[in-house]
């Protein structure tokens, strides 16, 4: 057992013998007695006797002592860890789409893990799960989310943290198949945080699909047709229809269906739901990602003043930004697929839809949806910064910093128990009184 | 307060009377002899018939045997106003646990009126607690309840004095005051004198509880209870002196009480109610004045 502020435990003793000292040397003034006829007494001082030690004083004494020891206890916070090992594991196992077998890697989690060891399931969140791991292993499935190793490493270094004091050492694997897309510019300075190397156990990734066929649904001299690659067979699975209309309810019933998108991409002047029209402006360039277009664009339709997205729902993915931030094209899942709807008017004159970054842009707008995957391995470079040294993949815990400082469930117990011991204390006062 | 109401203190005095020391002057028929010459069957003796005297009362007997013209005498009997004054003061609440003294005094009260009552006097009571409260001389029925009642009433407290009760009884001819003393003894002292000199019994029942004569040797201090700030070590040492001086000071008081004419008890708490209002009723002879 320890104590997260052990000086509280400290002066807790200190009161408790002084409280035995003066249980001995305290001085009290003789019995009172109302006597009628006391005018008789003779006139003397009266004078304070020493207390006498006498055994029934004795359970008051030990009462008031534990009932100091015990306030004193749980403001010291105590602890009570588990048996040090020499070194725990910390697994992070990784469960994004971009697995290919979240099986094989749970799996080779299960070889690496051992009792006690703690596992972290990461997608673009992570679970911490210390019980029952087998159970979950056992049952594992994968997520249709992009993973995030910053989430795990973030994660792992909290746990790592709390449980520096039941090891000598820590140990941090990641297995992943670590794609491109699991890597985001935060994850080195995150993983810098660790002092030691971090073991990486590759598992299969999956491998990319081929690109979506892309329907045109417009008129033929639709400008936007010279951007598009050339249209596959209509109503394909996968396929991505770009809508130069409003959708009507068949069309989202269509984009209801998996690996569907629906673009809606109003060739004219046309409100969709949840959009709003607005004073005509220009606005003088668009952002998708790491794609920019300047243009002379045109913004008719305004996302009606809600952040989240103009219909105000909450998982509506901004795909593209006007210049000043405003969007200017969203991502609606709907069902298992998605409906996109781009407010970019696309202009009938000039050679922009010729442009490469043009042609960049409408990419980007007709990827699937949730962002085109990156299921590449990572770079070498990559791979190294996140490994770090290789020796040294165990990291001492007294190198970790410790997590803060927090109430245990002990010191709850211990003030109730102080309670009882304050009602115990008048229960004996009383009793030694009489 | 369970002595009082069960009854065992009236059934242990019935058939006790309590006379008059003196020749009473009472106006009303009663039980007492009367300095009053009257008209009961009792004879005293014959006088001269004197200008003044009622006609009808001659003794027409006596003349016709004699030739003397005389007025036949006998005792008048009358009824005594009796007042029962008891002190309800904190110093009679001791013991603390039993209030033992308070017990006593009331029952001592109880008796008395229950006594003066049986002799058909008319009898009340005051009791000098806060506020005092006084039920006048009555001799109908109920009186001996009404006292009971107020007696169960009333709690021992404070320092109320003794005096203003005692000035208030005017009218009444025998005054018992149950008290011990510790309060406004000496004006009720020179109060009482003024009563004795003016023809009224005055009983005083000075009670005693034996923790006050030992209050024991265990070292204490000790705080009266009227006046808290009033506090004394009493122990071992000191028990000597509260002996002698508490002794000085009963002699003292009884033989002032005596001296101005009263009928003076010191009693126990440990005693019967019933022997105490027996001893206080009974015949002894009171001390001579300015003995």
């Amino acid at each position: 057992m320890s104590f997260l502020l052990p000086g509280f435990l400290l002066a807790a003793g200190a009161i408790a013998a002084g409280a035995v000292l003066l249980h001995f040397i305290v001085t009290r003034e003789p019995d009172q007695l109302e006597l009628p006829t006391a005018r008789f007494a003779p006139e003397r001082t009266i004078q304070a006797r020493a207390r006498r030690f006498e055994p029934r004083d004795l359970l008051l004494l030990l009462v008031r002592v534990a009932l100091v020891l015990a306030v004193g206890a749980a403001l010291a916070g105590p602890v009570i860890a588990p048996p040090r090992r020499e070194v725990v594991r910390i697994v992070m196992l990784d469960r994004s789409r971009a697995v290919a077998s979240p099986g094989e890697a749970a799996d080779s989690a299960r070889a690496l893990l051992r009792d006690g060891d703690p596992l972290i399931l990461f997608d673009s969140s992570a679970t911490l799960l210390e019980r029952n791991i087998s159970d979950s292993l056992a049952g594992l499935a994968g997520t249709p989310v992009a993973g995030r190793i910053s989430t795990a490493l973030i994660t792992a270094l909290r746990t790592a943290s709390r449980i520096r004091d039941r090891a000598d050492s820590i140990e941090l694997v990641l297995v992943s198949p670590l794609a491109g897309e699991e890597v985001d510019a935060a994850t080195d300075s995150i993983r810098d945080r660790w002092p030691g190397g971090i073991r990486l156990v590759a598992v299969a990734s999956r491998v990319a699909p081929p690109a979506f066929p892309v329907i045109l649904e417009s008129d033929p001299g639709d400008p936007l047709g010279m951007t598009l690659p050339l249209p596959a067979r209509s109503g394909s699975p996968g396929t991505v229809r770009v809508l130069r209309r409003l959708a009507s309810s068949a069309d989202s019933s269509w984009a209801n269906q998996p690996g569907r998108v629906l673009v809606v991409w109003p060739a004219h002047f046309e409100v969709p739901p949840g959009w709003a029209a607005g004073t005509p402006d220009t606005a003088g360039a668009v952002v998708a990602g790491d794609v920019v277009v300047v243009a002379p664009f045109v913004r008719q339709v305004i996302a009606g003043g809600i952040a989240s997205g103009p219909s105000g729902a909450r998982n509506d993915l901004v795909l593209a930004r006007w210049v000043d931030g405003e969007p200017a094209a969203i991502e609606t899942p709907v069902g298992a697929g998605c409906i996109r709807t781009v407010t970019i008017n696309v202009p009938t004159a000039g050679d922009l839809v010729l442009d490469p970054r043009f042609g960049r842009l409408v990419s980007v707008l007709t990827q699937p949806c949730g962002g085109a995957p990156d299921w590449s391995p990572l770079e070498p470079d990559g791979r190294a910064r996140l490994a770090g040294p290789e020796r040294g993949l165990r990291t001492a815990a007294a190198t970790i910093p410790p997590a803060e400082r927090m109430a245990t469930p002990w010191s709850r117990w211990l003030m109730v128990a102080a309670l009882l011991l304050v009602g115990l204390e008048a229960a004996a006062r009383r009793r030694a009184a009489a | 307060m369970r002595e009082l109401t069960s009854g065992a203190l009236l059934d242990a005095l019935r058939g006790a009377h309590w006379p008059a020391r003196r020749m009473s002057r009472g106006a009303f028929q009663g039980g007492h002899r009367s300095r009053r010459v009257g008209a009961s069957p009792e004879f005293m003796e014959y006088r001269p018939y004197q200008q003044g005297d009622d006609p009808s009362r001659i003794d027409w007997k006596l003349f016709g045997r004699t030739e003397r013209v005389a007025v036949r005498l006998s005792h008048d009997d009358s009824s005594l106003r009796t007042m029962v004054l008891l002190d309800a003061s904190g110093s009679m609440a001791f013991p603390a646990g039993t209030r033992a003294k308070w017990k006593t005094a009331a029952a001592i009260a109880l008796g008395l009126a229950a006594v003066a009552h049986g002799d058909n006097d008319p009898v009340g009571i005051g009791i000098a607690s806060t506020p005092p409260r006084v039920i006048p001389p009555r001799s109908r029925r109920g009186v001996v309840g009404d006292v009971l009642r107020a007696l169960l009433e009333t709690t021992p407290a404070g320092s109320s004095p003794l005096t203003p009760l005692l000035l208030s009884a005017r009218t009444s001819r025998r005054v018992a005051l149950v008290s011990d003393f510790l309060g406004d003894a000496e004006p009720l002292l020179t109060l009482a004198r003024e009563k004795v000199a003016g023809g009224t019994e005055v009983f005083a029942v000075h009670l005693v509880d034996p923790m006050e004569l030992e209050p024991g040797e265990a070292a204490r201090v000790v705080t009266d209870p009227e006046n808290p700030a009033l506090r004394r070590p009493l122990g071992a040492a000191e028990l000597e002196a509260y002996r002698g001086r508490f002794a000085e000071w009963r002699h003292a008081l009884a033989r002032d009480w005596r001296g101005a004419g009263a009928f003076y008890h010191e009693v126990s708490t440990a005693d019967a109610p019933d022997r105490i209002v027996r001893r206080v009723t009974g015949f002894t002879e009171p001390a001579p004045r300015g003995a």
